[in-house]
């Protein structure tokens, strides 16, 4: 029995001892396979899944491979029964090829004619298929590349696609590294994506993922569109992309509410995207006005529905999906993966910490006792009523006043969900409120003085969550959230994640009713970030105002 | 002395002789017979001789066979003609068996023992009982060739449309009379015809040596590997079972047994199938671990303690003693638990199987080659074969119980088939670990086997996400408050966390108990049966100390509220007698006062009994009467035609069953071509006459040809009322 980093257990997780010196080789050689669950301090976890050997099949890795390296790092037997099934959920891969066809356009093979007939006569497959070729052939119609992929992968025989890619419209992009050098994970975040074709990039919040998707872009020389949250950070793509691409200003467009520009890099928001327009979306045509030689889906763990449907249809082009926080409180994860691709790259948050590529932070919950008064009044809310009631209790504004006060020369960012709460804290703290309502132009110029420091305390609604690159905020403070959202959570931290300039340490206030909803839904919120290994340090608003932090 | 009967050859054997018998046929001993006589009636009889057939290898059984199906007595250079020359050996073990003897004539077989292997052996017909020209056979017409082509090696009977307007090839071979008619559908091969065709063979293929196992060879290390890892999952299922239904223990069926719900949950709570599941109880079951109890509980037993503090290599032995000699079969598609799991053959399978696999050192055979080996050393006529899942079943549990790894015999299983020490089984499993590792996800991790001290207290507080040589351990609201409702303190699951933790207690986790613990117990819940309140609260004083109204085991829950555990109306009238003046509340407050007249809900009325019988309409009787009149003239019919026939019965005398038996017995030695009358009684007892002719008398029943039909038909001695000659 070897002494390994490796517990291989019977419910197909992968325990990585961290402190051993072997971990690091140990993940590596078990990153193609197993996916990153969880990575706290000790003891991470990875997972098999079928999903996860498919890929490595499709990246050239085989069972035996898998095998060899299961037992070679477990520390204890490796329990034989999930051995036999490694071989054989891999064994299923590529029995089914979807290839191109000169005369039916697109064909699923099949080296295994049962296997064939098994999903020939699949209800869901059915409807897809074409006319039978012969024995070990069928026709499928190209639109439904991407649905049927789908469904076999629920069937159980993921079919192994050869029909490639569209090159698209060719456009010259490269990286432009004058002054600064793409980050070793950046570069192989890129290229894992580049060799499987399609997929997610899952990197933590200012670990520089937009320079991933200019990688990208290098990689693939073509027209490219993005898809961002909002116009603020489509702004950001641009001028990101000005700087470290030879992309010049007249080769990028935007596509927003304000203006509707298609050029050969096109940077769209979701919010247009999805726009009805007498039922229609009307917008979507976009994915069809050029031919796009790659499609980047930023904060892809956001995607709306629409897009979604859309997405199943242009499986022919390369798409890059990019997030830090691939949670999604409706469970659709598994739809991102098996739409845009699977998880081609994944890093532990604290990993890209200790090489400093992102501040180290400190997370800390303020626990506030409401008053006799608003406890009671908290006890006779209507049930819809009380998150709002515990969260924006008054007690807090005192407690954040404090805060702000302490931390007085950093730059703070108080982020919370009620607007009203929102205003009330503006307004105490005497600094500016960015919301929904804040017109693009006031919100470019807030943002911009408070990178230059004119402004050391700003007050945001969700609007902030994501995507705002804000470099020197050190401080946040989060008074509400929407409910016991894990990546709002994660994405707020990120906000104050951006290596600062001294070096110095981030951290994250999040201040919490005692013994209200709000307690069980901070700590819902926290386990994303839990289990990147942040502990949460609980202190008592007392504390905060004896000014023992 | 001269060996006359099967008797007598028993008596010429010597001890040794007589020790091998009883070696082979134990239960020739259970219990022992007075002397050689009854000895021999007993080894000639059905059921033992049938057991001694079965466990017979599919060689000896050709060989005997073959003998059986030559006449009487026979040499051995005409056995050996008929099957092969290694039948030698067999026929010698067979001797030994004594299911061949050797007579002053040569060797015979016991009498009962060609209704043991079936009518037609080996596929064989009747002999024809004449002589037949069986050289003609080669000039036979070529459409005969093709019926005995059809017929040659078994079944020796056909059916045809009609017997009497056969196809011309079949006339031929009725003609010559090598086949026969059985009855008018039905033609039989003779088996003298057979025997000529198969070229004095009896069987077309010879299984003289056991099939070849084929597989292939598992390095040592890995089957030593997986045989470990198997082992070690198996003792964590079974504890985990146990513990399982120590806390939620599932009620058995009517029937006995588990519930496929029941199964279900378990399966799903151990992540494995239910089939695994299903032997994993039954393991838990044989060995005493687990039990239903009168009330029908399913709950681990005070064996199971024991079993816990044990080394792994004796509680491992537990279970496989346990299984090696169980006849249940898990795979059975029954309730594992249940009556309907037991298999008379299921531990000699297992036997043979394990030693097959010792037969072969570090050798997985397929399952086919496995199936085939053990069909041929265990024939088993009576039940046709060993069902091929039977083997598939104890394959896959010897795999599970780490007797086998990678479907070879693993170190561990060779020790326990040859009885040795399990100690080294200790020494081989990871050691244990007595230390958790707590992270700031409200996970712990025990990085290996965990003590089981420290394991069950874990379970207690905190839910197990993850299974295997590690154990991955959750902390939540409802993990901690089960703890606390098992009587832990907040601060002695804390203590407990950090003495356990080789990391230190994370500040949230810390901070999660102490919530949990001041909240434990804030709201309390009691039984009352009723409540007596007072704004007085002197008087709730005076009634409290008063011991009048003791009985009513008060408690003051309040400066103004007593509990009581008597209903309300009781409570008043041991208040009343007391001398005080209570009145009762309804749920909102309210006074109630008592009701003057008493009503209860209307109900049916209560039935009547009927006395007499309403007088019919008059068109019901007519209709009885017409009825009756029908019936009447149809059973006089009957009792004609029943005359007619007792007519020619009253001339048959009536005889007993033996006279019966000695008279047609006769009448075969003597005259058997001439018919017989009797009189025969039917499944009612309806007896009727009848014209046979007799053919012949076996386990008390004649045959005979029935003239009013034409068949060959069975007659039970006992039920012949008389006989005479025609």
């Amino acid at each position: 029995m070897s002494d390994g980093p490796l517990i291989v257990q019977s419910d197909k997780t992968l325990l990585l001892d961290i402190d051993h010196p072997l971990s690091v080789e140990c993940r590596r050689a078990i990153a193609p396979f197993a996916e990153l669950e969880r990575a706290p301090e000790h003891m991470h976890t990875y997972r098999l899944t079928n999903l996860g050997l498919w890929n490595a099949r499709a990246a050239g890795h085989d069972a035996e491979m898998v095998i060899d390296t299961l037992i070679k790092y477990s520390r204890y037997a490796v329990p034989h029964a999930l051995l036999i099934d490694v071989a054989e959920q891999m064994s299923r891969y590529g029995r089914l090829r979807l290839e191109a066809d000169p005369i039916h356009g697109l064909i699923l093979v099949t080296t295994d004619t049962a296997v064939l007939e098994e999903v020939i006569r699949a209800k869901k497959i059915a409807p897809l298929l074409g006319v039978r070729i012969d024995n070990e052939t069928v026709a499928v119609h190209p639109s439904q590349r991407g649905a049927i992929k789908q469904s076999l992968l629920r069937l159980g025989w993921p079919a192994e696609d050869f029909a490639g890619y569209v090159d698209g419209q060719a456009h010259p992009i490269e990286l432009k590294q004058d002054g600064w050098k793409i980050r070793e994970y950046q570069e192989h975040a890129a290229e894992g994506f580049w060799h499987g074709g399609s997929g997610v990039v899952v990197l933590p919040c200012g670990a520089g993922k937009t320079i991933v998707g200019a990688a990208a872009m290098a990689h693939a020389q073509a027209t490219t569109l993005i898809l961002v949250t909002n116009t603020v950070a489509a702004r950001q793509w641009r001028d990101e992309l000005l700087k470290r691409t030879s992309l010049t200003e007249d080769e990028i467009g935007e596509y927003s509410g304000s203006k509707k520009e298609i050029r050969p890099v096109t940077i769209a928001t979701y919010q247009v995207m999805t726009k009805k327009k007498n039922g229609v979306y009307s917008h979507l045509d976009l994915f069809d006005s050029h031919d796009w030689g790659l499609i980047i889906y930023d904060e892809v763990h956001l995607l709306p529905a629409p897009i979604f449907r859309f997405t199943a249809d242009i499986q022919s082009r390369r798409r890059l999906g990019l997030t830090a926080t691939l949670v999604r409180e409706d469970g659709m994860e598994g739809e991102v993966f098996s739409l845009i691709g699977p998880k081609r790259f994944d890093v532990p948050w604290k990993e890209i910490e200790a090489q400093g590529y992102i501040a180290p932070a400190e997370c800390i919950e303020v626990r506030v006792n409401l008053t006799e008064a608003e406890r009671l009044a908290y006890a006779t809310a209507e049930p819809e009523e009380r998150y709002r009631y515990c969260a924006t209790t008054r007690t807090k504004r005192d407690v954040v006043q404090e805060l702000v006060s302490l931390h007085a020369k950093e730059q703070i960012l108080v982020i919370g969900q009620y607007l009203d709460q929102l205003d009330d804290l503006g307004e105490t703290l005497g600094c500016p409120v960015i919301q929904g309502s804040t017109p693009q132009k006031v919100r470019e110029e807030l943002f911009q003085s408070f990178r230059t420091g004119e402004i050391s305390c700003l007050v945001v609604s969700k609007v902030a969550n994501f995507s705002i690159d804000l470099p020197e905020a050190t401080i946040a403070i989060q008074v509400s959230g929407a409910f016991g959202s894990r990546q709002e959570e994660a994405q707020r931290l990120g906000r104050v994640l951006r290596p600062k300039a001294d070096g110095r340490g981030a951290r994250f206030y999040s201040v919490v009713s005692r013994d209200t909803i709000d307690q069980d839904f901070a700590q819902n919120r926290q386990r994303f970030l839990a289990e990147q290994g942040y502990s949460y340090t609980i202190i008592d608003a007392d504390d905060v105002f004896q000014g023992k932090i | 002395m001269e060996i006359r009967s099967y008797a007598d050859y028993l008596r010429s054997l010597d001890d040794a002789a007589l020790i091998a018998l009883f070696e082979s046929r134990s239960d020739l001993t259970s219990p022992v017979p007075s002397d050689i006589a009854s000895l021999a009636v007993r080894a000639s009889s059905i059921p033992s001789l049938v057991r001694a057939v079965d466990s017979l290898n599919k060689w000896q059984l050709q060989v005997l066979e073959a003998a059986a199906v030559l006449s009487e007595p026979f040499s051995e250079k005409e056995l050996l003609q008929h099957t092969d020359k290694s039948a030698k050996f067999a026929l010698a073990a067979l001797v030994d068996r004594a299911l061949i003897y050797l007579g002053h004539d040569g060797y015979r077989i016991p009498n009962n023992l060609r209704d043991v292997l079936g009518n037609e052996i080996a596929g064989l017909g009747t002999p024809a009982g004449k002589k037949l020209k069986l050289k003609d056979l080669e000039s036979a017409p070529a459409a005969s060739k093709k019926v005995l082509d059809a017929m040659v090696w078994g079944p020796p009977r056909g059916a045809v449309a009609d017997v009497k307007k056969s196809n011309p090839g079949l006339k031929w071979l009725l003609d010559e009379g090598f086949v026969s008619p059985v009855n008018q559908q039905t033609v039989v091969l003779h088996r003298e015809v057979a025997l000529h065709l198969r070229g004095n063979k009896v069987h077309r293929e010879l299984f003289t040596t056991q099939p070849e196992l084929i597989g292939r060879t598992v390095e040592a290390k890995s089957l030593q590997l997986a045989a470990i890892s198997n082992v070690t999952t198996f003792l964590r299922w079974i504890e985990e079972v146990l513990n399982f239904w120590g806390q939620q223990p599932p009620m058995a069926l009517k029937a006995g047994g588990i519930g496929v719900r029941d199964l279900r949950e378990l399966s799903q709570h151990l992540g494995v199938d239910t089939d695994c599941t299903s032997f994993i109880i039954e393991i838990a079951y044989i060995s005493g671990l687990l039990t239903i109890d009168p009330d029908d509980r399913v709950l681990p037993t005070h064996q199971f303690d024991i079993w816990l503090a044990q080394p792994a290599s004796v509680k491992w032995e537990n279970l496989i003693s346990a299984w090696l000699i169980t006849s249940r079969l898990s795979g059975l598609d029954a309730a594992p638990m249940g009556p309907e799991l037991d298999r008379s053959t299921a531990s000699i399978i297992r036997k043979k199987l394990l030693s097959l696999l010792d037969s072969a050192e570090n050798f997985s055979p397929t399952h086919e080659s496995l199936l085939a080996a053990i069909q041929w050393n265990l024939t088993y006529r009576r039940t046709r074969g060993i069902p091929e899942e039977y083997i598939r079943w104890i394959s896959r549990e010897a795999e599970w119980l780490g007797v086998t790894g990678q479907g070879a015999l693993s170190t561990y299983g060779q020790l326990v088939l040859a009885g040795d020490d399990l100690a080294v089984i200790d020494a081989d499993l990871p050691k244990t670990v007595d230390h958790i590792l707590i992270q700031s996800d409200n996970t712990a991790i025990a990085p290996g086997p965990l003590e089981h001290e420290v394991s069950q207290e874990l379970d207690l507080i905190a839910d197990i996400e993850s299974r295997g040589a590690a154990t991955v351990f959750r902390f939540s609201e409802a993990s901690l408050r089960r703890g606390l409702d098992h009587g832990r303190t907040g601060e002695e699951i804390l203590a407990f966390l950090k003495k356990t933790s080789k990391t230190p207690v994370p500040q949230p986790l810390e901070y999660l108990i102490g919530d949990i613990s001041k909240k434990h117990g804030k709201l309390r819940v009691g039984n009352a049966s009723s409540f007596i309140r007072c704004e007085d609260t002197a008087l709730i004083t005076q009634i409290i100390k008063d011991k009048k109204v003791e009985a009513l085991g008060l408690r003051r829950i309040a400066p103004e509220v007593l509990i009581c555990t008597h209903d309300a109306h009781d409570a008043m009238n041991i208040l009343r007698a007391a001398g005080y003046l209570p009145a009762a509340e309804d749920s909102q407050g309210l006074l109630l006062s008592g009701p003057r007249i008493q009503r209860a809900q209307t109900k049916a009325r209560p039935p009547r009994i009927v006395g007499e019988f309403e007088q019919p309409v008059r068109e019901i009787l007519e209709i009885a009467v017409r009825t009756i009149r029908t019936g009447e003239k149809s059973s006089a019919k009957q009792s004609t035609l029943r005359d007619i026939s007792q007519e020619a019965l009253g001339t048959l005398p009536r005889t007993t069953a033996n006279e019966t038996l000695e008279l047609l017995t006769r009448h075969l030695s003597e005259n058997p071509t001439k018919s017989l009358s009797i009189g025969y009684a039917d499944n009612n007892g309806l007896v009727s006459h009848r014209i046979i002719d007799p053919l012949k008398i076996s386990s008390g029943s004649l045959m005979a040809r029935d003239h009013a039909t034409g068949e060959v038909l069975t007659f039970r001695i006992p039920r012949i009322t008389g006989v005479a000659t025609l």
